[in-house]
């Protein structure tokens, strides 16, 4: 896009310029400024480099709006984005990402399943040249750069929250639910350390239940269901992926407990989100908006290919902004429709 | 019987080109080629190099050794996997826990490393110990307790899968967070020797001990043995139990080493490790062409079918198809190809009989005379009407007939055994021996041992109390040729040189006793000469090629052994010893009929027996393969031509073996399809492939002290023998 602007921008000023010089009737060529050139020039380079991007899985909002941004500004900038839809499948991503850096590809841009899966091939990505940005889960590979939510705390703004509804004073049971998603992966150990670091504050917080459901909205149902046969006067069920907590929010509808039992999630804050909020299945939402998301990875891509840097030799951390959705906020522009 | 001339037929330069063009077939080639073991799975073998050249070819640096390290680091373990479902499936079982196994030794190998920091030698012991415990389970539950395997391993599946998840749920985030690292460990999981990855060269090392193990071990057959028929490997006394429960100990061991080696390579226990990996480890040895019914196939099918999976689902992943696509498409292949597997396996045997069968091109020369009432030797007679019936419907098929010292009747039968006729009037029978197989051929040796060419079987002996004796049943095999042809499959005829060797013929080794006839329809050179020698206990093929040899004598003189081409027709001899000593010469070029067995007579020349008349039809067939060809594809079986063997003639040759004379029943009531007679103190005994009795007639003038043990071993040795050079009629080439 910068590069449409800025020669958008010369053309613009070029006219200008003409017109002012044919207003003073000289008829000499408008020359650009020395630094808009050098721009002009960085930006060029990144044209025909190569992003290779293997998120866990597509045909979920997340990374299908990830995926939507960075192939529009991808486009732009005259990249190339190449995508690798491992449908969940740990083995069919490590091949995937193991076959790129095969080709050679400039950056690597990878959705980690777990800490450990794809380090070694991050580093082999490294050491044979690309970039490596790694996209809200990160693995136990630090380079090049994370671009994603700060978990560690989400995980406390869910805990104070639920530590506002449940804790001292409250009056209610103190029981709390946590849906976990996948155990190793960096989403979930750091929200549940952050949430557990501000639960443990109060001591009326009884975690009840605190199981994984993989990111699976099926399991996230059913572990919900027996919880609440087990403790009904449960007080509030946290969960650490909006489509998976959708589950749980299912159970406790059926189970007649909407409204009594308070239900938290994080996640991307697509349309589905917001609906979720507006039927009252979800009471809080922290949203990191994946929308804005994609735009920071391409503007760390943008960043690290300009770097001059080795590959592996950073290691940026790109925080997403995150805000609370609820009954009020949570509505309208504040969710995103997903790029067609 | 009148038989008209056939036409003499022409020879020219087409003829040569068209004995060329049919004695080398590729049909030949390929049917052959077809019918070997190893070609059961070429259609897969065929989709794995297809696989690999195409993605040689479209991805770059496919080939590259980086490239190719990484394929085989991450093919490893689902390889291993692979063979491990692979052996449950041969031995007629399913164990669908392998990626259940694999994911819980998985996290034990983690658990052992990362939480209780043992050493690498004890985690890999420790790994291995729990792979092969869980077996264990598996193996007595499908065992001892007779469960079914499908069930059985399918509750083990979910009961791991679940425990995997408890155990995982309490140690998996350590392992993520975790700092033990160990050089050995790292390089289990990511180390190369020679350039290969470690976890790749144990599957290559499991294969090969695997390949042995199996195809080559007592215990590798018992697991084949059992997965073909668990009745008929307990009634052949293996312990079935003992080896299903070998089996899934051997399938968690190998599950182990993959979850060991998966363990060292991705320090985590994510948790859909190994999800789904008994279908796709199922389908890949499928694919590879293990049966699932059992019994059928080996580990490099396991191994095969394994790459085929993983190059599939790995192209997939580099075409970019998305996740579910993948599965779908992946799936529709799979389907596909195992269809056509299982019609291919089905179908293999069809498609090897439709192009087994391939007549090529035999001209025969004008046959003489058999016109009754003419001055040919081989002129028609009724003289063995009269012949004495001896065994009436107490013997079927007495192929050849031989008498001993005692002037004991002997005849091999096609129940296998070998028939004793003696008193004086061959009045009492009994069983001599119970040899089994189709006894043919017959001969006695120096210390009068009965030593018998059988159809199936090989050379074997029978000592004069009963005693059943091998002599041979194999012979060298021919370098180079598809087909392992050192077994006997046919031997026929039988002769015994002074020096104690066994010449013997072997009819054809295309075809069996059951189907002998096919090779007349064929009329190729599939038959051999076969030499044993007693001294060094060897047997060499001394003539290949021949067409249907069939009778074998010994000449009188011991120099040379005389033996005849049925479909050629022909009486060849062969030199032993003296000054043409490895020479081979046609003796008789032109019969009127297919001989058979040919032996010695008293008076110094020899008999023959034609087990049929050649007829100008047959004749010209035998010159038109494709007309043949036609006939085997397109008519139903009983309305094809086939060399008239149904009624011939004995005939008394010279010392040269000219014919002088012959006897004949051309009622064909008495004597049909005559395939031997012997000549004993005066008289001649006549034997039939298909007769139900034994002949015999009174020989006006001949020697009545005359036997054939004493021709060979006694004091007749060398009886009137008339020099023998220059009776070859032509040099064979």
């Amino acid at each position: 896009m910068s590069i449409r602007i800025s020669q958008r921008l010369a053309v613009v000023l070029g006219a200008a310029a003409f017109a002012a010089a044919g207003a003073a009737g000289a008829a000499e060529t408008p020359q650009p400024s020395k630094g808009g050139v050098e721009l002009q020039q960085k930006a060029e380079a990144l044209r025909g480099k190569t992003i290779a991007w293997v998120p866990v899985t597509l045909g979920f909002p997340l990374a299908d709006e990830w995926t939507a941004v960075m192939k529009q500004e991808a486009e732009a900038a005259g990249m190339k984005l190449v995508v690798r839809d491992p449908g969940w499948n740990a083995t069919a991503q490590l091949q995937a990402v193991s076959a790129l850096i095969g080709d050679k590809v400039d950056v690597v841009v990878v959705q980690n399943p777990n800490v450990q899966l794809l380090a070694k091939e991050l580093k082999r990505a490294n050491e044979n040249g690309a970039f490596v940005v790694q996209v809200n889960m990160a693995s136990n590979h630090r380079a090049d750069a994370f671009v994603g939510a700060n978990f560690i705390r989400i995980g406390q703004m869910l805990g104070e929250e639920v530590i506002k509804a449940c804790g001292k004073g409250s009056g209610t049971s103190g029981k709390v639910q946590i849906v976990q998603g996948e155990l190793t992966a960096t989403a979930s150990l750091d929200q549940m350390a952050g949430l557990m670091a501000a639960l443990n504050k109060d001591d009326t917080i009884k975690v009840v239940s605190d199981q994984a459901a993989g990111w699976d909205a099926n399991k996230a149902l059913d572990i919900t269901s027996s919880v609440i046969q087990q403790h009904p006067d449960l007080c509030a069920s946290v969960g650490f992926w909006g489509i998976m907590q959708a589950g749980a929010a299912q159970a406790i509808k059926a189970a007649g407990k909407l409204g009594k039992v308070k239900i938290y999630a994080s996640g991307e804050g697509s349309r589905s989100d917001c609906d979720m909020i507006q039927q009252g299945l979800f009471d809080k939402f922290v949203n990191y908006n994946a929308k804005q998301q994609g735009h920071d990875i391409m503007q760390t891509i943008n960043f690290l290919l300009q770097s001059g840097q080795k590959p592996g030799s950073l290691y940026i951390a790109n925080f997403s902004e995150l805000n609370w959705l609820d009954k009020e906020t949570g509505k309208g522009d504040a969710c995103w429709d997903l790029k067609k | 019987m009148s038989v008209a001339a056939s036409p003499p037929p022409r020879s020219s330069v087409r003829d040569a080109v068209n004995d060329l063009r049919y004695r080398f077939s590729i049909k030949l080639f390929l049917s052959e080629l077809l019918s070997k073991n190893w070609m059961e799975p070429i259609v897969p073998f065929l989709l794995m190099v297809a696989l690999i050249g195409y993605f040689s070819a479209t991805v770059p640096n496919y080939t590259s050794l980086d490239n190719t390290q990484q394929l085989l680091r991450l093919f490893a373990e689902i390889g291993l996997v692979s063979v491990a479902m692979g052996f449950v499936l041969i031995s007629g079982g399913i164990d669908l826990s392998v990626g259940a196994i694999f994911a819980v030794t998985n996290l034990a190998a983690l658990i052992l490393f990362k939480s209780w920091e043992w050493p690498v030698w004890a985690v890999a012991l420790g790994t291995l110990a729990v792979g092969a415990f869980i077996g264990l389970i598996n193996g007595v539950l499908v065992g001892y307790l007779k469960a079914r395997p499908f069930l059985t391993t399918l509750v083990t599946l979910i009961i791991l899968r679940a425990g995997f998840d408890m155990v995982s749920e309490k140690y998996a985030p350590r392992f993520a967070v975790s700092d033990i690292e160990s050089d050995v460990w790292d390089f289990l999981g990511g180390g190369t020797i020679l350039g290969i990855p470690t976890n790749a060269l144990a599957l290559l090392v499991v294969l090969i001990i695997g390949h042995v193990y199996l195809s080559r071990s007592r215990y590798g057959w018992h697991i084949m043995a059992v997965g073909s028929s668990r009745k008929a490997a307990r009634h052949a006394g293996i312990r079935v139990e003992r080896v299903l429960l070998g089996t899934y100990v051997l399938s968690g061991l190998l599950c182990a080493l993959a979850g060991l080696f998966y363990a060292a390579r991705q320090n985590s226990a994510g948790s859909d490790t190994g999800q789904g990996w008994e279908m796709q480890a199922l389908t890949a040895v499928v694919l590879g062409g293990i049966s699932l019914a059992g019994g059928r196939g080996t580990v490099w099918r396991a191994a095969m079918g394994a790459v085929i999976v993983f190059l599939l689902i790995n192209g997939f992943v580099r075409l970019g198809l998305e996740g579910y696509l993948t599965m779908a498409a992946l799936g529709a292949i799979l389907l596909v190809a195992v269809g056509f597997d299982v019609k291919w396996a089905k179908n293999r045997g069809k498609a090897i009989q439709k192009i087994y069968v391939n007549p090529t091109r035999l001209e025969l020369k004008q046959a003489p005379s058999i016109a009754r009432g003419s001055a040919s030797p081989y002129a028609e007679n009724d003289r063995l009407s009269q012949a004495e019936v001896i065994g009436l419907g107490q013997v079927e098929g007495p192929e050849d007939v031989i008498l001993d010292r005692q002037d004991r009747l002997y005849t091999g039968t096609r129940e296998g055994w070998i028939l004793r006729f003696s008193g004086p009037n061959f009045e009492h029978r009994e069983v001599f021996a119970r040899m089994g197989g189709r006894p043919l051929g017959l001969a006695f040796d120096k210390d009068e041992n009965l030593v018998c060419c059988n159809g199936g079987m090989g050379v074997y002996g029978v000592t004069p109390q009963g005693e059943i004796f091998k002599i041979t049943d194999e012979t060298n095999r021919t370098w180079g040729k598809l087909n392992d042809d050192s077994r006997l499959r046919l031997a026929d005829d039988l002769d015994i040189a002074p020096d104690g060797k066994i010449y013997f013929s072997e009819a054809t080794i295309r075809y069996e006793m059951h189907s002998w006839d096919m090779d007349g329809i064929e009329g190729r050179g599939n038959g051999r000469m076969i030499c044993y020698d007693p001294a060094t206990r060897t047997t060499r093929t001394i003539i290949k090629n021949q067409r249907f040899p069939n009778g074998v004598c010994v000449a009188h003189d011991g120099q040379s052994v005389l033996y005849v081409s049925t479909w050629l027709c022909r009486i060849l001899r062969y030199w032993i010893a003296g000054p043409k000593k490895g020479q081979l010469e046609t003796v008789v070029e032109q019969l009127p009929g297919y001989p058979d067995n040919l032996n010695r007579a008293s008076d110094g020349g020899y008999w023959l027996a034609l087990a049929g008349i050649r007829s100008p039809a047959y004749d010209l067939a035998m010159r038109k393969p494709d007309f043949r060809l036609r006939m085997v594809k397109e008519i139903p079986r009983d309305e094809w031509l086939y060399p008239g063997l149904n009624n011939g003639c004995v005939v008394k040759l010279d010392a040269d073996c000219q014919p002088v004379e012959t006897y004949w029943d051309p009622t064909g009531k008495l004597h049909p399809t005559i395939t031997s007679m012997r000549e004993h103190k005066g008289y001649l005994y006549i034997g039939g492939l298909e007769n139900n009795r034994i002949g015999r007639i009174k020989l006006p003038g001949a020697d009545p002290d005359w036997t054939g043990w004493e021709s060979y071993w006694g004091n007749k040795q060398n009886s009137r023998v008339r020099p023998t050079s220059g009776s070859g009629i032509s040099a064979v080439s």
